[in-house]
């Protein structure tokens, strides 16, 4: 690329071709130089000329055409109808060279840092080799075209879905990515009201800048960062309240596409209430302020330990009731007589025996004086009617062995064997 | 087969179980009508369910105790930390 200082110096061989050559180039003539034939072969056998070259590179320059572009304004110098600036583009670091002769096309005052849109023509100069944009129209984009802009593609989000996934909030973040100037008042909103509701939080914080046109990579790169973090489970993009232009760089397509790509939930929390950047359209949750947004992330643990514990406490009091009622259900049982005192029924058991016995032996009693009674009664009978008394008066008693008593001497035979029972005893004898 | 026998199977009893087969054994000693043989029986099995419950209550009892104290000497100690 040429540089600016050789371009910017003094007069320049170049411009008065440009003129030139602007007037065929519109007209679409062949180049004035009947330069060599294009077509050539080339081989280090067969090397091309400078100016083959040239001609060649001057070809696919001047197949471009005009073209619109839009950029930032650096390095404004010239003056009198003439301009010489560089054309930055908004997000990566690329930059071009412009020059103008026709101040028509130009919107009076432009100046350094002017977001533009402008009508260019890639011109080739074979003499010096140089490659330039000859600007036909230029002007600053005005706050209609970024309102405009911002509308279409906050319509081209909605279009595509991108606004009405909502991923859910985690209940309890693991680690909460923050995305925030550094230093700024949002940081400290987020941070300070996060750690309020719940000490222990932990954070990973990218810093960086949060306005201008070399915001947005900075932006884009620390959301993939965060996403790509295996321990943050949301992130945050939080910025203070600011002018319309400011907040710009939330409305870019490139952030606003980043956000909308995020495998976690995204939070905005960008400026005050009524802003409204179109990040907040693809974000899951957005929030009005940073502090809003450390509120809607962060549960209030603090309030959440004092339920758990009243839970806890009221789960303890339940159980202490109901140990303390059953324990004194089994006391009650167990101070009723059968088990307290189980030798109640043993001993009325044992009063049953031992009554049964007493009455046992009574009545046994009974019935042995009785047999005793009976037995002397019998006894006086038997000796009243036995022949002991007569046989103790000298009497005997003749009896044959079959035991028949005698008591006819005719029916006696001699020879006869008898047997005499004496008050003591009992002779065998035989009759003569 | 011991009366310890017969009555090993309460410790396998759920609580309400055994407390439910108290109530009964004191009911049926209460009424008498069974034979002495059957009310030592009973009376053995009533003691062995009544301290199977008393066990489990004892048991559920140190449990509870043991969790408010921890709960107590961790706020304690986080007290401590606060101080």
């Amino acid at each position: 690329m040429s540089s600016m200082s050789s371009w910017g110096g003094g007069a320049n061989s170049g411009s008065g071709e440009g003129l030139a050559n602007r007037a065929d180039a519109s007209a679409g003539a062949a180049l004035p130089e009947d330069g060599p034939n294009p077509s050539r072969s080339n081989s280090r056998s067969e090397p091309w000329p400078i100016s083959t070259l040239n001609a060649k590179i001057k070809g696919y320059v001047d197949k471009l055409g005009y073209i619109w572009v839009e950029g930032e304004l650096a390095k404004v110098s010239g003056g009198n109808g003439r301009l010489f600036a560089e054309l930055r583009d908004l997000q990566i670091e690329n930059v071009v060279q412009v020059h103008s002769w026709n101040p028509a096309g130009l919107e009076p005052g432009l100046a350094q840092g002017d977001r533009v849109v402008a009508l260019i023509k890639p011109e080739f100069w074979p003499k010096n080799g140089k490659l330039s944009m000859g600007i036909q129209e230029m002007r600053k984009v005005g706050l209609g075209d970024l309102l405009e802009r911002i509308h279409r593609l906050r319509m081209q989000m909605a279009a595509e879905g991108l606004t009405q996934v909502k991923q859910p909030l985690p209940f309890l973040p693991n680690c909460i990515g923050l995305i925030t100037g550094k230093d700024s008042d949002a940081e400290k909103d987020v941070l300070q009201n996060a750690r309020l509701r719940w000490p222990e939080v932990n954070f990973k914080v990218v810093h960086t800048l949060v306005q201008g046109e070399k915001a947005a990579p900075q932006i884009i790169a620390a959301i993939k960062q965060l996403d790509a973090d295996p321990e943050v489970d949301v992130i945050i993009v939080a910025r203070g309240g600011g002018a319309f232009g400011d907040l710009l760089v939330f409305s870019d397509e490139g952030v606003v596409r980043a956000a909308a790509a995020t495998t976690k939930p995204i939070v905005s929390a960008i400026g005050h209430e009524n802003d409204n950047p179109v990040l907040d359209d693809v974000a899951d949750l957005r929030a009005s302020t940073p502090t809003d947004a450390a509120k809607r992330v962060v549960p209030d643990v603090v309030d959440e330990r004092r339920k758990l514990g009243e839970a806890i406490a009221r789960i303890e009091r339940s159980m202490m009731a109901f140990v303390s009622g059953q324990e004194s259900f089994i006391a009650q049982l167990r101070s009723r007589p059968v088990l307290a005192n189980p030798y109640a029924f043993v001993d009325s058991l044992n009063e049953d025996v031992l009554r049964t016995r007493q009455s046992l032996r009574e009545r046994f009693a009974v019935l042995l004086d009785q047999g005793v009674l009976t037995l002397d009664h019998l006894k006086t009978q038997v000796r009243s009617l036995s022949p002991q008394q007569t046989l103790d008066r000298g009497y005997s008693v003749v009896r044959k062995p079959d035991g028949s008593v005698i008591s006819d001497a005719s029916n006696v035979k001699s020879g006869q064997k008898l047997a005499i029972r004496l008050a003591k005893g009992e002779i065998d004898a035989t009759a003569d | 087969m011991t009366a310890k026998d017969k009555n090993s199977d309460i410790a396998s009893l759920s609580y309400e179980a055994a407390r439910e087969e108290l109530v009964q054994v004191v009911a049926s000693l209460e009424a008498g009508s069974v034979t002495l043989e059957e009310s030592m029986a009973l009376w053995e099995r009533g003691e062995a369910l009544a301290a199977r419950c008393e066990e489990w209550l004892g048991a559920a009892r140190s449990k509870l105790n043991a969790a408010i104290e921890a709960k107590g000497a961790a706020a304690a100690k986080t007290d401590a930390k606060n101080d």
